[in-house]
């Protein structure tokens, strides 16, 4: 049934989820083995004002090998499947080779984990040039985050990390109860980055660490992707923080229904404007778009509160410079 | 460097404090607002619309360590601000529904705007420039109007739109209080949600770095990235400046404090505080209460599932609402409930800087003695607690601890500051046992007062009216009053004041006799005052409570009852403006003014307690002592038993004496 694990594009993979999607209306969640590859390759990708930084990231595909990673698959789209299937998860570790013994710093072994998903026992590394297979049942329908815990972070700070999505049985919600329907659905996966950290990983002194780009789904505003949704829909905005701050998210002009923390249902959902997401954690909230005019042409908007909306060593001038402000974590919800 | 920081500090403050003489400046408040609390910039109201007028543009805060830091800012445009710059923003506080006008004048270099998070209803933009996030105000005098209809209650920001990561940071914030149609007595359409609306507190938090703002002030550059913020303010000032007034002439640029001020929670005093809390700042804050959980209520301008906290995070852009009581669980008292623990001893006791705001006593309502040299900045017994942000970097001014993100909570004594008499001093009578300090408590010690007695010099006939006595002290200079001797009650109708009166016979019920020479002669009357001190000027609400009894008996130490013929009680409260000192040195000095009822007076007193509590009007001014009487109250109890039939002695028992009132 599904084909994901063959996906090599992020617009194949949509379209397989929204096939996946469909299918699932007609057919009941029973447990159904689903298989994964994973790849954790390195790359180059480009930021909004043309820098090129060195990333590590998880390909999906079965045809694994070394600088698979770019502009079109970084940080990937999420992992998706349905509440009770067996899942696969193949990991193969293309990283460059590791400087050091394996399990010596630097060590670029990967340590595969989705926290809050208990795997079935067996091994969980993967060193360079190995492949690491880990198996789970999706118990619990939600959002979580998959990732290496290789070399005491430095892994995830190069981009090893991604979204997993637990879909429960019932289509077009992010969990059992009703009140969790959406229309639209888009996961927001937090990161951000530091060029100088990227460019020698397995060198630099973290003491120094100073981000300078704040990315959704590994882009810096103006390259994030729009939130497209029309007057009257709910909007699942699934939170994935995979960086290091934690992170504050804005919504001007509207209030988000914060339902789940952790793919786990609030006993008490609130409503939130300015919702802070743990560093390694999730969130699951509904907003309605109003259907009054947006405060901007460009929409409703949605950006880091702690102000981390520019790029790169930007240089606060006496006048605004567009070649480094606005940028970061920004988009907005438009029609 | 840090020298000559702190000289151009002291320079900006000098300036500072020339500006204030200037007549237009009002220190950002309106008239009348109170010294502790929230307080609301009115703007103009005009059938359902509510209009502010804004101005962005740009000043300099005050850092306790000396430091100045350049700012942009929203300022109140109207009178009789005009403009004058302030830290934060003003309070805009608007009631549900109203039509919220905004009208932004942009007095800054750069285009400018104000975004309304939280705001669900459209907010409509007149004039002005399509910006990223909103329209915005062109540079140097550009203008935009905002306008949309004030939404859900709660508590709201409101803040830059524009060039976000330097605009924000520079200080374009303020908070939006938006109030439900309930009533300003409630924070949300919530019963749940009622508070003490003069205990009504903002608490908004930033952070600074004083890089940027030195970069945007000299027009050098900066990254953004790099923030490293030294100062950390609520209400955009530092601990110790967060516990100075409103308005403080010494923050003319910071208008709002963030002392939080309370009393325990009772019947009389049922409502919480409601302490409205906004984060403009980027970073997250620990926020952290002594002494009381807070009860947060709302996020986001929206009910929440009440939790209770002495611990809770506020983050970036977010605002909470709490509901905050005080309840003096434990009741410790050194009378009937004293600790069951020693209170250290002094010498093992470091007071820093010898300055503190102990009392003295560790009691609430009770003051005590400190070590020599050491000075308290503690009124009247009332409790401080620390609130402040619990990542310890914060409370500091650049590094430097105390300081930033903290301020006070401090809890009163039930019903106010409680003042215990200093001295007891008996204008009438004489001593029959016990001390002022039996007055302080409510307990079985007590202050006893007989009346005046004297002797006569010569056997007295009959029919004789006029008598010489061995001595007038103590009875009444002027006034008919009455005297017994042996079993003849006589009324003193002249000669007051020496030792030979004209006496009227018979009286109250009693037969004329014939009395040897030596008889007792006792007054019918006792008069004592309390005296206060140290209550401070600008006190109010002044409240005197008083609780006593009168006994048959002028010897022994139990109290013979009374049932008939009671005494009555007159307590008077000496008005210093009528005559000085020396309007209230005598029983019947023309300073006493009669405490007005309820309950009124004179009322009877036998041999039970009775209890009574009179509040003076404000402003109480005049019954606090001046100069050389500086901070004196004093409280006259005068009992006369000056009724039929055949009325006899009795002493006077004082249990409690005591003024409660607002400190300043």
């Amino acid at each position: 049934m599904r084909a994901l694990a063959l996906t090599k594009t992020r617009a194949l993979l949509v379209l397989a989820v929204a096939s996946a999607g469909l299918a699932v209306t007609s057919s009941t969640a029973s447990a159904a083995p689903v298989a994964i590859d994973l790849c954790a390759s390195n790359g180059q990708i480009t930021m909004p004002d043309t820098t090129v930084v060195n990333v590590w990231g998880f390909v999906q595909t079965a045809s694994c090998g070394p600088d698979l990673v770019n502009d079109s698959n970084f940080p990937g789209a999420p992992l998706s499947v349905d509440a009770g299937d067996v899942v696969t998860i193949n990991v193969t570790n293309a990283l460059p080779p590791d400087p050091a013994p394996p399990g010596d710093p630097p060590d670029h072994t990967i340590r595969f984990e989705i926290p809050g998903i208990a795997f079935d026992p067996g091994p969980t590394d993967a060193a360079v040039g190995a492949m690491v297979t880990r198996t789970f049942t999706a118990s619990a329908p939600g959002t979580y985050q998959f990732q290496s815990a290789g070399d005491a972070g430095r892994q995830e700070a190069m981009g090893l990390y991604g979204a997993l999505i637990v879909r429960p049985a019932t289509a077009n919600q992010a969990y059992d109860p009703a009140s969790t329907a959406y229309n639209v659905e888009v996961t927001l996966l937090l990161s951000e980055i530091d060029p100088n950290f990227n460019a020698a990983p397995d060198t630099f002194d973290l003491h120094g660490y100073l981000a300078t780009y704040w990315l959704i789904n590994g882009k810096a505003y103006p390259q994030t992707a729009g939130i497209t949704a029309a007057a009257g829909q709910r909007v699942l905005l699934r939170y994935v923080n995979a960086g290091f701050d934690n992170t504050t998210m804005l919504l001007l002009g509207m209030h988000e229904n914060v339902v789940a923390r952790d793919a786990r249902l609030l006993n008490n959902p609130f409503d939130a404007n300015a919702e802070t997401i743990p560093a390694g954690g999730t969130e699951d909230a509904i907003a309605t778009v109003p259907a009054t005019a947006p405060p901007s042409p460009n929409g409703f908007p949605l950006y880091n509160r702690q102000m981390h909306v520019t790029n790169g060593n930007a240089p606060t001038p006496a006048a605004p410079n567009p070649a480094y402000s606005p940028g970061g974590m920004l988009t907005f919800i438009h029609p | 460097m840090t020298q000559r920081i702190r000289r151009l500090g002291m320079v900006g403050a000098l300036a500072a404090g020339a500006a204030l003489l200037a007549p237009a400046q009002a220190g950002a408040l309106p008239p009348g607002a109170p010294k502790i609390g929230m307080v609301c910039t009115p703007g103009t109201v005009s059938g359902s619309e509510h209009t502010f007028n804004l101005v962005a543009n740009t000043g300099y805060i005050s850092t306790p360590d000396g430091n100045t830091v350049f700012m942009w800012s929203y300022a109140n445009a109207d009178g009789p601000d005009n403009g004058h710059f302030q830290s934060p923003g003003p309070v805009l506080c608007v009631t549900q529904g109203q039509t919220v006008v905004v009208n932004l004048t942009n007095a800054l270099p750069e285009p400018t705007s104000i975004v309304f998070p939280g705001q669900d209803a459209p907010v409509t933009a007149a004039g002005g420039a399509a910006g990223l996030l909103t329209t915005e105000a062109a540079a140097t005098n550009g203008t935009v109007s905002y306008s949309f209809t004030a939404g859900s209650p709660g508590t709201y920001l409101y803040e830059s739109g524009s060039n976000i990561s330097k605009q924000v940071e520079m200080g374009l914030y303020g908070a939006l209080v938006v109030r439900p149609a309930a009533g300003a007595n409630f924070a949300y359409d919530s019963a749940a949600t009622q508070f003490d609306p003069s205990r009504e507190f903002l608490m908004l938090f930033n952070e600074i770095d004083p890089d940027l703002h030195h970069a945007v002030e000299t027009g050098g550059t900066y990254d953004v990235n790099a923030l490293h913020n030294r100062y950390f303010a609520i209400n955009g000032r530092e601990f110790p400046d967060t516990v100075q007034d409103n308005s403080s002439v010494l923050l003319p640029n910071q208008p709002y404090g963030a002392l939080v001020r309370i009393q325990p929670n009772s019947a009389s005093n049922p409502q919480p505080a409601l302490i409205r809390m906004l984060n403009a700042g980027l970073l997250n804050h620990p926020f952290h209460p002594h002494g009381n959980h807070t009860k947060e209520i709302a996020q986001d301008g929206r009910l929440i599932a009440p939790t209770e906290h002495f611990g809770e995070s506020i983050g970036s852009g977010q605002t909470l609402d709490f509901l905050l009581r005080w309840d003096d669980v434990d009741s410790w008292n050194p009378a009937n409930n004293p600790f069951p623990v020693a209170p250290p001893n002094y010498r093992n006791v470091f007071f820093k800087d010898g300055n503190t705001y102990y009392s003295g006593s560790p009691y609430l309502g009770y003051t005590g003695t400190l070590p020599t040299g050491t000075v308290t900045q503690n009124v009247c017994g009332e409790w401080y607690f620390p609130l402040h942000s619990h990542a310890l970097n914060e409370f500091t001014n650049f590094d430097e601890g105390f300081g930033g993100m903290g301020t006070l909570l401090r809890v009163d004594p039930p019903g106010g500051c409680f003042g215990a008499p200093a001295s007891a001093v008996i204008v009438g009578g004489s001593l029959k046992g016990g001390s002022a300090s039996a007055l302080a408590l409510d307990d079985n010690v007590y202050y006893q007062v007989n009346p005046r007695t004297t002797t006569r010099t010569s056997a007295t006939t009959v029919a004789q009216t006029s008598i010489t006595v061995a001595s007038a002290a103590g009875f009444p200079a002027s006034g008919t009053y009455y005297v017994r001797i042996d079993n003849e009650v006589m009324a003193v109708t002249g000669g007051q004041g020496t030792t030979t009166w004209t006496v009227s016979r018979a009286q109250l019920g009693t037969a004329a006799a014939s009395h040897l020479s030596g008889a007792v002669v006792s007054g019918l009357a006792t008069d004592w005052y309390a005296g206060f001190a140290g209550v401070p000027a600008g006190a109010q609400n002044l409240k005197v409570t008083y609780k006593g009894r009168n006994c048959a008996n002028t010897t022994g130490t139990s109290c013979t009852a009374i049932a008939s013929n009671l005494p009555q009680q007159t307590v008077k409260i000496c008005n210093w403006t009528i005559a000085g000192a020396t309007g209230c040195s005598t029983a019947t000095s023309a300073g006493w003014v009669t405490l007005a009822p309820p309950p009124a007076q004179p009322q009877s007193v036998g041999s039970t307690d009775v209890t009574s509590t009179w509040t003076l009007p404000n402003p109480a001014t005049a019954y606090l002592g001046t100069g050389a009487n500086g901070g004196q109250v004093r409280v006259l109890v005068h009992t006369q038993r000056w009724t039929a039939p055949s009325p006899t002695p009795f002493s006077t028992w004082g249990n409690l004496m005591k003024i409660v009132y607002d400190a300043p």
